[in-house]
């Protein structure tokens, strides 16, 4: 099994340990980290070796919706899934950052490692690699799950 | 729109108080697993020496302040829930943990008081150490200082209500 190269994007140090330190507990694949402080730390660190990117919205410089926004103006990266971990939890802040951010999936802070197994099962199958997004309409899934804890 | 019309209001419209301390009981527990309990003051708190997390909700009319006064005690309880380790109370790594719980805070709560009618965004955090803070704000806008207290020890909130600055 040959190793993910993740990119975690974040302006808080704890958080971004979180992040790894949660996807190194499910265990549901190897990763390779390569950490941004914010969106312009990140576009410099984006290569086409990155293969899923873990990402915050608000930050210095430019936020994550910008530069989710920036990958998707560039050739070959819609299969690259961009899953926005993030305080921002209004409902037209989920509808940018999945429509107008071309974001994959939403994650709200603080997550627990049980949400992230949900979102990161539709991304990694069974042996660790990863696959095309499993859920059709997975903008929706996401509100049919909000509205599910109201 | 909200209930309550904010210009020229003397104290925060109950709608948002009512907000804020659902949002910090939430987020809270979200962390720590452990649901704070909002106590009434007793007029005779001692100067804080500890940490404050502030950051505002925001739109072009209107800015909630919020600063998050977590006592030292409190601060190392909560970063051994939330990191799996007590951090230094004098390290960096504590300031960024209380930015972060003041964004996710501020997320909650600018989620909740658009339900009401307050349709902002969030700035980012900043966290300031010392003791005995006190904020001055000009023209000295309504404030709640609201006090909670879970497992961890206690904490406040207070509040800020005031027109957002407008360049000319």
């Amino acid at each position: 099994m040959s190793k993910i190269k993740a990119l975690v994007v974040d302006d808080s140090k704890i958080m971004r340990s979180a992040v790894k330190r949660t996807l190194d507990q499910l265990m549901m694949a190897d990763f390779e980290y390569i950490e941004a402080l914010d969106g312009e730390d990140a576009l410099q660190k984006f290569n086409d070796e990155i293969q899923i990117i873990f990402l915050d919205w608000n930050m210095p410089k430019m936020t994550g919706v910008e530069f989710s926004q920036e990958i998707r103006k560039m050739e070959n990266t819609d299969h690259i899934p961009i899953i926005m971990i993030t305080a921002e939890k209004s409902m037209g802040k989920v509808d940018t950052a999945l429509n107008e951010g071309g974001a994959n999936a939403y994650v709200t802070k603080p997550f627990t490692a049980d949400q992230v197994f949900k979102v990161l099962s539709r991304f990694i199958d069974k042996d660790g690699n990863l696959i095309q997004d499993t859920e059709e309409d997975d903008k929706k899934s996401f509100f049919k799950d909000m509205l599910k804890f109201k | 729109m909200l209930p309550v019309q904010l210009n020229g209001i003397k104290e925060i419209p109950d709608e948002i108080l009512d907000s804020v301390k659902e949002c910090v009981q939430n987020t809270f527990e979200s962390i720590s697993g452990d649901r704070p309990d909002f106590v009434m003051q007793n007029g005779n708190e001692k100067p804080m020496n500890g940490i404050i997390g502030s950051i505002n909700v925001f739109n072009t009319e209107h800015t909630l302040s919020m600063m998050i006064a977590i006592p030292k005690k409190t601060a190392l309880a909560v970063s051994e829930v939330f990191c799996g380790m007590e951090l230094p109370f004098e390290s960096d790594d504590m300031g960024d943990l209380v930015g972060e719980i003041s964004n996710i805070l501020a997320g909650d709560v600018a989620a909740s008081v658009e339900k009401i009618g307050f349709v902002g965004q969030s700035s980012l955090p900043t966290a300031t150490r010392g003791s005995d803070l006190t904020l001055f704000l000009p023209n000295k806008p309504p404030t709640a200082k609201l006090k909670f207290v879970g497992t961890g020890g206690e904490f406040w909130v207070n509040l800020a209500l005031s027109e957002s600055r407008r360049h000319k």
